[in-house]
């Protein structure tokens, strides 16, 4: 049994303007100890399928579906059972470190809190562990500085505290949303590295949420890729680099700049993301694809097996799809983890993620 | 009573957001705006008072100043409001029609809180967009005065000026505009730092415009949504302030009325049993401030969707 | 913090030497003001005048000798309407009084509308957050001087309550309408502040952390969403205390309860330039005090603020 599956997964928002359809239908699963990786643009719905299962969706948001985590049904469970859950076996890092740590409290009463919260020990006790911690994601001079207050730290050291504060209880499960995003380049290769080595020391399983495919490469296992709320591809990350076998896929593969491309230009996926408040009717991608078909704007592909491990929700032939393809290789856009000399690249591969805002805390009514 | 700084911080943020992207506000805006019913109620109150204010007189068969001899010395058992004697809304102590003074209180107040309002936004505007354009020492000076103006009791100056200088109309409209402009020069400054960077600002000064001249073309319109909402926030709180005088006797003098006034009068008849003397004029004011208060918010909302 | 304090009053000091000096020229460029003359003034005021400042100085000797008066011996000097009363003591007599029901009006304010606004926060769009709401619309068109008849017209005339007027420092019956006819409006506001910062920071990422660290909701609002969400509140504060004491003239006028606004409004009425000018500048040093506690209040929440 995975560690997490989740079944038939849907959020919606109400809004002024209509009902929102964040994601639909998800089926994913998690294994112990394994590192999936969810890749969208901004506005495709992983953001909102995470804050789904942790039950953090804003006040106007609605899951529907079912998760089980260890077997235990935790979509939409009631706050005491989630509670339990929270922090204690899954943790939660999020994406821009400055805005959630609380700005008004010390770090180490930030810190100390979870641990006399689920571990019911006491504050001094409380406080020498998160310093123990704080030292474990590499933060110098920790005991002398957990005294301080969020903003007093730098934008890469505070997403460590984040981590740090993530770990505390040592969870079976850590999601990680766009964890490097409002980081500089070069702290986000060093974050990277540190949640790798992490997640082998503690040996639990990770689920990474990111726009950059060099991010994903450098340290996942699986991939699921989203695209207006729904998964369009997923596989094992080997063979889903090296032959992408959906169209939007190739697009954010192709859009990737390498060192040794040729030319200037940029290449970028033409057009915008679909409008979720009025879905297609058929495959949300369509508007922007350059293998679409007759009955690709009227009916929504399945997501379908067709190879060991690896599923496509597209309508076009697989091998049209793979002979256009450009090869890309994985090592070219590969970042932190695999091999430091990489990093060099870590710069070209960034840019890919760049200009996509992130995602708000709430999506606006 | 309080305009919200911290939301009126928020809409200039989000109108400047609005400005890079290079689409206009104010379509939107207007959509949201129709459907926001407690906004459009209020702006129907307000017509509908404006109405009053201007058509009222047509309809009044008695002048404001007229003193009903038949009523007078018995207004509680001969004043009230009557269709047949045509005081429809009863008589006032002293025998004169209520509703000719009402419809003259409403225009006198109305008058007051909108010529307030402007006095204060104009000059608040362009101190705050000087200071932010000019920036460096004469900003610092300039909002150094602001700061030391605020904590001053400026009720009490007010009054001050009004002893000494005396009680009239053009006094209370100096006194309370000059006085309420701080708020909008702080906020008008913040934003035209933001601004002050823009491409097209650094094109004016670059092809060598007068800075004044940019001020007043460039800076000051993009301002514009910022200080529609603060306007309409600001003149209920320009009558409040207006009626709080009038109701100490301080502010608009007989023959002429306002609301304050009115409620003033009313209240210190009502244990006479002369109730209607203190309802109408009340109603008045109330569904007016109630008025301007939804449409401003309404308006603000409409600029910057928030869910608060 | 010791050191923003002292620069902090490093700029209250001149404000407030600089409201002396704006409303002693006042007094002097009016027209009939007592030291241009063209006034008859009784005779004993004006020998109490002559001897305080000398009004044959020219009018910088007048004006130092009256900051001086203030300064060194907290004496606004002698009223220009009556004989052998001092300003002090015009004005002494009814701070007590002021103080009572304006403090008593402003931690109910405070109080109850933050009460009020976190309730209507916390449960947003439910029964209760429209009931709040509602009351806080109705509320803030209901300043003082329409909340003072309306109270005594329900209370006294209709129901006989409470006293209509007048103070008893023994007897609290007297306070209950001035408390409220002074405190709804502000209630008001500062549960309208409270409800929608309240919100704002309910949504924010580092409340999302809170709860993804699996806090109970009630300890994610008091420990993590409250002290911010007061900011807002706080920075009001300075003007509501402005405007309680400014609403007090209409208190003490409707209520009879006889405390400084009275002072100042009798004065107006008499031109006693000295009385309003003493309650000016007592009103004017009082609200630059607090308005000092106030930043210090908000620095030691926010940790942001450097000192």
């Amino acid at each position: 049994m995975a560690l997490l599956e989740i079944d038939d997964l849907s959020v919606r928002f109400a809004t002024n303007d209509g009902e929102v359809q964040a994601v639909n239908q998800v089926n994913l699963s998690v294994e112990a100890g394994e590192t999936l990786g969810i890749v969208g643009e901004s506005g495709s719905g992983k953001s909102q399928l995470s804050f789904a299962l942790m039950g953090l969706l804003a006040r106007n948001g609605r899951a529907s579906g079912n998760v089980r985590f260890d077997g235990q049904q935790i979509l939409n469970a009631p706050p005491k059972v989630l509670n339990r859950i929270r922090a204690e076996k899954i943790a939660m890092i999020f994406q821009d470190p400055m805005t959630s740590l609380n700005p008004y409290m010390r770090v180490s009463d930030q810190m100390a809190e979870v641990l006399t919260l689920h571990k019911g020990m006491s504050k001094k006790q409380a406080v020498t562990e998160a310093v123990r911690m704080l030292d474990a994601v590499k933060i110098p001079d920790a005991k002398g500085r957990v005294r301080l207050y969020p903003h007093e730290f730098s934008g890469g050291m505070r997403q460590r505290v984040m981590i740090a504060m993530a770990l505390l209880c040592r969870p079976q499960l850590l999601i990680a949303d766009e964890p490097t995003t409002a980081l500089d380049v070069t702290v986000q290769a060093q974050i990277m590295t540190l949640l790798a080595d992490l997640q082998r020391e503690f040996g639990m399983a990770m689920i990474l949420i990111t726009h950059d495919l060099g991010v994903v490469a450098g340290s996942c296992e699986r991939v699921a890729v989203m695209y207006g709320g729904r998964i369009r591809e997923t596989g094992p990350v080997g063979p889903l680099f090296a032959e992408p076998a959906h169209p939007y896929t190739q697009g954010l593969l192709h859009a990737i700049p390498r060192i040794n491309q040729d030319g200037d230009e940029l290449s970028a996926i033409p057009g915008s993301p679909p409008n979720m408040t009025q879905p297609p009717a058929g495959c949300a991608f369509e508007p922007r694809c350059p293998y679409r078909r007759e009955g690709c704007d009227s009916q929504r592909p399945p997501l379908e097996v067709f190879a060991p491990g690896r599923a496509r929700a597209c309508f076009a032939p697989l091998p049209d799809v793979l002979a256009r393809q450009q090869t890309v290789h994985l090592r070219d856009i590969a970042i932190g983890a695999e091999d430091p000399v990489q990093e060099e690249a870590t710069p070209m591969a960034a840019i890919a993620g760049a200009g996509m805002a992130g995602t708000p805390s709430k999506v606006d009514e | 009573m309080v305009i919200q700084q911290d939301k009126m911080q928020s809409l200039a943020t989000r109108m400047s957001q609005d400005e890079v992207k290079g689409r206009s506000p104010w379509a939107d805006a207007r959509k949201r705006f129709l459907r926001n019913k407690a906004a459009m109620t209020g702006l129907i109150i307000l017509i509908g008072v404006a109405l009053f204010a201007l058509l009222g007189n047509q309809f009044a068969q008695w002048s404001n100043e007229d003193l009903d001899f038949t009523v007078m010395g018995q207004v509680a058992t001969m004043g009230m409001p009557s269709l047949e004697n045509g005081h429809y809304f009863g008589t006032d102590d002293l025998g004169r029609d209520l509703f000719a003074r009402t419809v003259q209180g409403t225009q006198i107040s109305l008058m007051v809180g909108i010529v307030g309002a402007a006095i204060a936004v104009i000059v608040g505007t362009l101190y705050g967009a000087t200071a932010g354009y000019v920036g460096g020492r004469t900003d610092q000076i300039m909002m150094r005065a602001v700061d030391i103006l605020m904590s001053i009791p400026y009720m009490f100056v007010l009054i001050l000026l009004l002893v000494m200088f005396g009680r009239s109309i053009a006094m209370l409209f100096l006194g309370i505009g000059l006085i309420s402009w701080l708020d909008m020069s702080r906020i008008v400054r913040g934003q035209t730092l933001s601004l002050k960077n823009r491409e097209f600002i650094e094109a004016a000064r670059a092809t060598g415009v007068p800075s004044w001249k940019i001020i007043i073309r460039h800076i000051v319109p993009n301002l514009l949504g910022l200080v529609a909402v603060y306007a309409t926030l600001l003149v209920p709180l320009m009558i409040l302030t207006e009626s709080f005088i009038s109701f100490l006797g301080l502010g608009v003098q007989e023959p002429l009325t306002s609301w304050g006034a009115l409620i003033s009068e009313g209240a210190g008849t009502m244990n006479y049993g002369t109730l209607w003397q203190l309802a109408f004029p009340l109603f008045f004011f109330v569904i007016t401030l109630f008025g301007f208060f939804f449409v401003g918010d309404g308006l603000r909302d409409a600029l910057d969707p928030k869910d608060r | 913090m010791f050191a923003y304090i002292m620069r902090r009053l490093a700029v209250a000091v001149p404000t407030l030497l600089l409201l002396i000096v704006f409303s002693f020229i006042l007094m002097h460029l009016a027209p009939g003001g007592p030291f241009t003359q063209e006034r008859e003034l009784p005779p004993q005021v004006l020998a109490n005048l002559n001897a305080k400042y000398g009004l044959d100085d020219p009018l910088w000797k007048q004006i130092i000798s009256y900051i001086w008066g203030i300064v060194a011996h907290f004496d606004f000097g002698p009223s220009f309407v009556y004989p052998d009363r001092s300003v002090n003591e015009l004005v002494a007599a009814g701070f007590p009084v002021t103080l009572t029901y304006g403090s008593l009006a402003f931690i109910a304010a405070v109080v109850m509308g933050v009460g009020l606004g976190v309730v209507a926060a916390i449960w947003h769009n439910s029964f209760l957050d429209y009931l709040a709401v509602g009351i806080s619309i109705g509320a803030q068109v209901l300043p003082n001087f329409v909340m003072a008849p309306i109270l005594v017209l329900i209370f006294t005339l209709w129901y006989g309550l409470l006293p209509g007027g007048g103070w008893s420092f023994s007897d609290p019956s007297f306070w209950i309408m001035p408390v409220i006819a002074l405190g709804t409006s502000y209630m008001a506001s500062i549960a309208r502040i409270t409800r929608s910062s309240m919100l704002e920071v309910l949504g924010s990422n580092h409340i999302r952390t809170a709860r993804a660290k699996g806090m109970p909701e009630h300890r994610v609002i008091i420990r993590h969403a409250l002290k911010p969400a007061m900011l807002p509140v706080i920075s009001y504060l300075g003007p509501v205390f402005v405007s309680m004491i400014t609403g007090s003239v209409v208190i003490d006028i409707y209520f009879s309860t006889g405390g400084i606004g009275k002072a100042f409004v009798d004065s107006a009425l008499n031109r006693d330039y000295a009385v309003m000018m003493g309650v000016t500048i007592l009103v004017g040093a009082l609200t630059i005090v607090f308005n000092l506690v106030v930043d210090v209040l908000y620095a030691w929440i926010d940790p942001k603020i450097r000192y």
